[in-house]
């Protein structure tokens, strides 16, 4: 079979490794069948649950960098953030989750984290 | 008949040279106006995507670029028939011609590139990670404590990102001036520092790798994947901007074969 086109590099086992990671963390559909619905579900879910506990963590560093937060505030927000940390370790222990597990691929958007 | 579709050509003329498809059965035009549909003829149902199939797929989608502007489909695009086939080009021949005018001549080249990911990180760590800029946020409270780890990990993150990004962008000013429209990504995964992908027009190919080559040599401490040149599969973009000619019946069913981004390409038109 005659291919004109070509792939190029000097590490082919590399670049497959690093590719299997995106195929196996970020399936393209959510596995939501009879046996493993619940698991499917809580994945799209704490997918989100963790988006936004990301956004919050972030918009918290940012004022804390900015210094627009009480030494009170920033004992509240410490306070808060562990709490929905620990949280989401015990939610992702229950349904058997892993980190790299909780993102979803939006296609040509690129990933959701 | 099941038809198995290759790609949409800029042409509505019969393909003189014999292209071998799937299950070895030749490659056809199917003419619409002026622009066609390459398809071959399958008997049996195919189960699925296969390295074979990518490979048989993409050697005819190399073959019809020899000669025509390709417009390729993604794996496994199937209609029931020639009608159907006819029917789709109706329905859609404005963004075809469209998107056949605007890939005329290009190619499209997928760059990929791995740091040392660890290494960056250790040495952000060390220059300033380990400086503590926020003596105020010390204290003993468990909250407080976690709330500092957060925000060195912040810095840190943040550090690593500005670092792939200044990266990128000086490989970009060498990849990009021979491009005429670039998707890039950064930091796919903490190794994979860029996946990208360039539609080069046919005559810059040897500029563009001549450029790589100079980013390759300028860091050796990474590792580099070049591919191509590829029809422009991440280039080609289906607008919806076709009124259907006539009401087929069949507009529901191609709205899905058809108008998913990744059929024939991707979201964003060239510059």
């Amino acid at each position: 079979m005659a291919m004109n086109s070509v792939v190029e590099t000097d590490f082919p086992e590399t670049f497959v490794e690093e590719m299997e990671k995106l195929q196996e963390a970020l399936p393209r559909r959510i596995d939501a069948n009879p046996k493993n619905v619940e698991k499917g579900l809580a994945k799209l879910v704490l997918t989100l649950v963790e988006l936004v506990r990301k956004l919050l963590e972030k918009q918290a560093m940012r004022r804390i960098e900015a210094g627009s937060l009480s030494d009170e505030q920033i004992e509240r927000v410490g306070e808060t953030l562990m709490k929905l940390e620990t949280k989401m370790h015990e939610l992702k222990e229950v349904f058997g989750l892993k980190d790299e597990e909780l993102n979803i691929n939006l296609g040509p958007l690129g990933d959701l984290m | 008949m099941k038809l198995y579709l290759y790609g949409i050509i800029d042409s509505s003329s019969m393909i003189r040279e014999s292209i071998c498809g799937l299950e070895g059965s030749g490659v056809y035009n199917i003419p619409y106006c002026d622009i066609g549909t390459a398809v071959s003829e399958i008997n049996q149902p195919i189960p699925g995507v296969s390295k074979r199939l990518v490979l048989e797929h993409e050697a005819v989608a190399e073959k019809l670029m020899e000669k025509f502007t390709v417009l390729p489909f993604r794996l496994l695009t199937i209609l029931d028939g020639r009608e159907n086939v006819l029917s789709m080009m109706d329905d859609y021949y404005g963004d075809f011609r469209d998107n056949l005018d605007g890939l005329r001549g290009k190619v499209e080249f997928g760059i990929k590139v791995i740091w040392p990911a660890d290494k960056v990180k250790s040495c952000i760590i060390n220059t300033c990670g380990t400086k503590n800029r926020n003596a105020h946020l010390l204290d003993d409270s468990a909250e407080r404590r976690f709330v500092r780890e957060k925000f060195e990990q912040h810095k840190i993150d943040r550090a690593f990102r500005e670092k792939a990004d200044g990266y990128i962008n000086a490989m970009d000013v060498f990849l990009g001036k021979f491009a005429t429209a670039k998707k890039l990504e950064t930091l796919r995964t903490e190794n994979l520092l860029l996946s990208a992908v360039y539609l080069v027009t046919k005559d810059n190919q040897d500029n563009f790798r001549e450029a790589f080559e100079h980013v390759r040599t300028a860091r050796k401490d990474f590792k580099y994947l070049v591919s191509g040149p590829w029809p422009p599969y991440h280039f080609v973009i289906l607008r919806r901007n076709s009124q259907p000619r006539r009401n087929s019946g069949l507009t529901a069913m191609f709205d899905k074969v058809i108008l998913q981004p990744t059929l024939v390409g991707a979201d964003k038109t060239w510059q």
